[in-house]
């Protein structure tokens, strides 16, 4: 029993308390960020800065293989390896040009994707899957409890400690993956991955329109935060408690969308245009300016990899590797 | 060979029922220098997608009539192909440029066309040396200037070595350095008798690496004339809103030429209001966490006044506007002092700030989150829960909206969305503006309008801060200018007063109307 008991046992109270856990809920983790590293941190966390450490003299084939073996061993292996293959990416980035500012972003990141992820897991996970991994249902401690009709909105009828144990264990398969994407985007130019997929045989005009959304998000932010700053010039917030301030935030980003979509829309025709009218697509194929060759990181890289893919062999052979529900906590 | 050669051409968008352009007969030799001139929306973007193929392979327009370009339908050709033929260089640098590095900038299009790996570096060498950006080549191309940018978009198109080149409007959205920049290619172009197709505003600058001017108006060339014919056409480019300069007219009336003696030439300026009541002064300091002064300086403005800052880019100008209003960028540290009428708004919030002072960003739109005017100018009264209907009509008549009260802001023309702009500001309950370059990227006949509106606006007691290169509407429009260099403001004083300064052009990176010149050399050759 919590201490907080009484507050769910009286309809009023826990009317009042689950709606603002719904809502804030939601919110929470990109509030959250918002606060801590603000939009302009957003773009910081998106934006290839030049460096020299060893993770910008790889090939981009060896990242990109690097974040898809990754994403298979977080996917087929129990929670912790995940937790520890994030922890060990994320320290990756102390090797980034101004890289302590870099880790401290990608660990704001790291954090509020696990509230995220665990937040959208563990109101909905029932009780016979948490079975398989908390076997005695007697010990479950309970944290809250939703009103009855939360249940049409596939609502367990009570939130547990384990319910959210299970949720971030969960959560560790989104940020291994998040992490070494950022990273390759971090360290690999536009042109250098363009290069890549031009290799690697992927159409061009898919990669001009992932390489235009990769150079672009670092921009949506820069507006987005141009655009809030704007709102609150007018008025927005005018006279309103300090404590609805982040709910005006996430209101003022929200509306701002469409008209950074739409700005951005515009000077997106612009750079097609640029593109088109520089033989862009004439061939199916590109030539190279600069071959892009592997060092000895990349070398190193590829015997990580290898290890990963026995690791996640062997956690597998000896009871470690369980997709979800997940067993070993 | 000829170069253009159009005969009975009409392009009609989708969805028009009328053409956008309608040209029956023009011709432009191999070689030859053409200028485009003309209102925005009059047709010439139209004209030039044209010629490159971009209509109809990329924009969906209905083309009927004959046009030839070096021989090649380019309906009926890939857009890569008449890339080979004609290379296009687009307004704005930031937004043509897609890659890291300059070198990759350059080497893209010749990576496209799959040139072998040793002739795509001594092409970009090449293209590089022509532009004067050899040493740029290892730069990244987000920390480019404007000119820098646009010269990189340039020597990428000439990499692919196109028999002619389209400039659409190459100077709009750089610094007046980065214009003089471009137009030194543009003499050099010219001596390779290259053919070129420029849309230009700055016609006076331009005039002497063209050999033809044609003059679009509402989808039609009203006007095609050799260079030599301006001065007798110079009233009628005026009224179609071309940017003259004065001693344009002078010519005319005294039946001179281009090479003639200017020296009973006159520049009148109009007359500059001076206002004595102070409404803001502000100590700014802004810094980088490595300790790198931005901005060190001081700033009054009287009630009423139109005052101009100017300044080479990266002089701080829009730094300081920033940190008065409260937008600076996290990353930077600041120090402000700022009083408002009388009230000391230095630790004040930014809804605070918002009551007193306006601030128009260069990319306004982004401004826009209502989806009608009507509520978008609410917007601001609803907030600061002083909404007044009868209000919101005097804005809605005071801007002249009425009649769109009810569309999207962001579906509107260029013009209009900055009065939506301007009016939701000033509905907030500013009484001061600070715009951050209002007039780039815009015609002398949107930017006269611009200037009009504010002078309008300075009548009912509206005090404006303009950021901004264009030194003709500071010229015509404002009542003071300020000038700043390394985060300092080291210059103040009536436009005529900062304009005939010698060392405003090689210090401050001004460059005045060239009617100062001609006052000042009583000749036109230093244009050539």
């Amino acid at each position: 029993m919590v201490p907080w008991n009484f507050l769910y046992e009286n309809p009023l109270s826990q009317n009042i308390i689950s709606w603002v856990i719904f809502f804030y809920g939601v919110a929470l983790p990109i509030l959250l960020i918002l606060w801590i590293i603000g939009l302009k941190g957003f773009m910081e966390i998106t934006k290839y800065e030049k460096g020299k450490g060893f993770l910008y003299k790889m090939n981009p084939i060896t990242k990109l293989m690097l974040s898809v073996v990754l994403m298979g061993v977080a996917a087929v292996t129990v929670w912790w390896i995940g937790a520890i293959l994030t922890l060990g990416i994320i320290l990756l980035y102390l090797t980034m040009n101004d890289g302590v500012r870099k880790f401290l972003y990608i660990s704001l990141l790291t954090f509020t994707s696990i509230i995220g992820g665990m937040w959208s897991v563990a109101p909905f996970t029932p009780e016979a899957t948490l079975e398989l991994v908390f076997p005695d249902p007697a010990k479950y401690t309970t944290i809250w409890v939703w009103p009855s009709y939360f249940l049409f909105m596939g609502y367990e009828p009570q939130l547990t400690l384990q319910a959210l144990i299970y949720g971030i264990q969960i959560s560790f398969r989104i940020t291994a993956v998040l992490s070494a994407a950022l990273l390759l985007v971090l360290t690999t130019t536009t042109s250098d991955i363009f290069r890549m997929f031009t290799k690697l045989k992927i159409p061009q005009a898919m990669t001009f329109s992932v390489l235009v959304g990769v150079r672009t998000v670092p921009r949506i932010f820069s507006l987005l935060d141009t655009s809030v700053k704007m709102q609150f010039m007018r008025g927005l917030g005018y006279g309103k408690s300090r404590i609805l301030y982040p709910v005006y935030y996430l209101y003022a980003g929200i509306v701002a969308i469409v008209p950074t979509i739409v700005y951005l829309f515009r000077g997106a025709k612009t750079l097609a245009i640029s593109a088109d009218t520089r033989g862009f697509r004439a061939y199916p194929g590109r030539t190279e300016m600069k071959t892009l060759g592997f060092c000895k990181y990349d070398y190193v890289a590829f015997g990580v990899m290898f290890l990963l893919i026995i690791l996640a062999v062997l956690a597998n052979v000896y009871g470690f590797g369980r997709t979800i529900p997940y067993v070993g906590y | 060979m000829k170069f253009l050669d159009i005969r009975g051409l009409e392009v009609t968008y989708l969805g028009k029922t009328k053409p956008s352009l309608k040209i029956d007969n023009l011709i432009i030799e191999e070689g030859e220098s053409v200028l485009i001139v003309g209102k925005s929306g009059s047709g010439k973007s139209t004209f030039i997608n044209t010629i490159n193929g971009v209509i109809p392979n990329m924009i969906s327009a209905e083309v009927k009539g004959e046009i030839s370009v070096f021989g090649k339908d380019p309906r009926r050709t890939p857009i890569f192909d008449m890339s080979k033929e004609v290379g296009t260089l687009l307004q704005d640098p930031e937004s043509q440029i897609f890659n890291y590095t300059v070198v990759d900038e350059v080497a893209f299009g010749l990576e496209n066309l799959m040139f072998p790996k040793e002739e795509i570096m001594a092409k970009v060498e090449e293209s590089a040396k022509v532009v004067g950006i050899s040493h740029l080549l290892d730069r990244e191309t987000n920390n480019l200037s404007g000119g820098e940018m646009q010269r990189t978009a340039l020597a990428s198109v000439l990499a692919m070595n196109p028999k002619a080149l389209i400039l659409d409007e190459p100077t709009s959205n750089i610094d007046p350095e980065g214009t003089a920049e471009i137009f030194d290619l543009l003499r050099k172009f010219r001596d390779n008798r290259k053919s070129l197709v420029i849309v230009e505003h700055k016609l006076e600058r331009v005039l002497p690496y063209i050999d033809r001017v044609i003059l679009i108006d509402n989808g039609n060339i009203v006007l095609d004339i050799l260079k030599d014919e301006i001065i007798d056409k110079s009233e009628e480019l005026s009224l179609l809103g071309v940017e003259i300069p004065e001693y344009y007219f002078y010519l005319r009336k005294t039946k001179s030429s281009f090479s003639s003696n200017l020296k009973g030439f006159v520049h009148s300026c109009p007359p500059r209001f001076s206002g004595n009541v102070l409404v803001l002064s502000a100590d700014v300091k802004v810094w980088t966490k490595d300790g790198k002064n931005l901005v060190n300086t001081s700033l009054s403005l009287n009630k009423g006044e139109i005052v101009a800052l100017m300044g080479r880019n990266g002089a701080g100008k829009s730094t300081l506007l920033k940190a008065i209003v409260g937008i600076l960028d996290n990353k930077l540290k600041s120090n402000l002092s700022l009083k408002v009428e009388d009230k000391d708004l230095s630790k004040a919030k930014l809804w605070e700030r918002g009551t007193y002072i306006g601030y128009l960003p260069q990319n306004f739109d982004v401004m826009f989150v209502k989806r009608t005017v009507e509520d978008e100018i609410a917007f601001g009264m609803k907030a600061r829960k002083n909404y007044d209907k009868a209000k919101l009509k005097q804005f809605l008549e005071m801007f002249s909206l009425q009649k769109v009260k009810k569309e999207d802001p962001l579906l509107l023309s260029m013009g209009q969305r900055r009065r939506v702009a301007m009016a939701s500001i000033l509905a907030s309950g500013a009484k001061i503006v600070f715009m951050d370059e209002p007039t780039s990227g815009q015609d002398w006949y949107h930017r006269e309008i611009l200037g009009r509106e504010v002078q309008k606006l300075r009548e009912i007691g509206i005090t404006f801060l303009i950021v901004t290169h264009d030194s003709r509407f500071v010229d015509k429009f404002c009542d003071k200018v300020l000038v700043m260099k390394e985060g300092k403001i080291v210059l103040s004083g009536k436009p005529e007063e900062i304009f005939e300064k010698d060392e405003i052009e090689k210090g401050f990176g001004i460059y005045p109307p060239t009617e100062y010149q001609v006052k000042k050399y009583g000749s036109l050759e230093f244009l050539i």
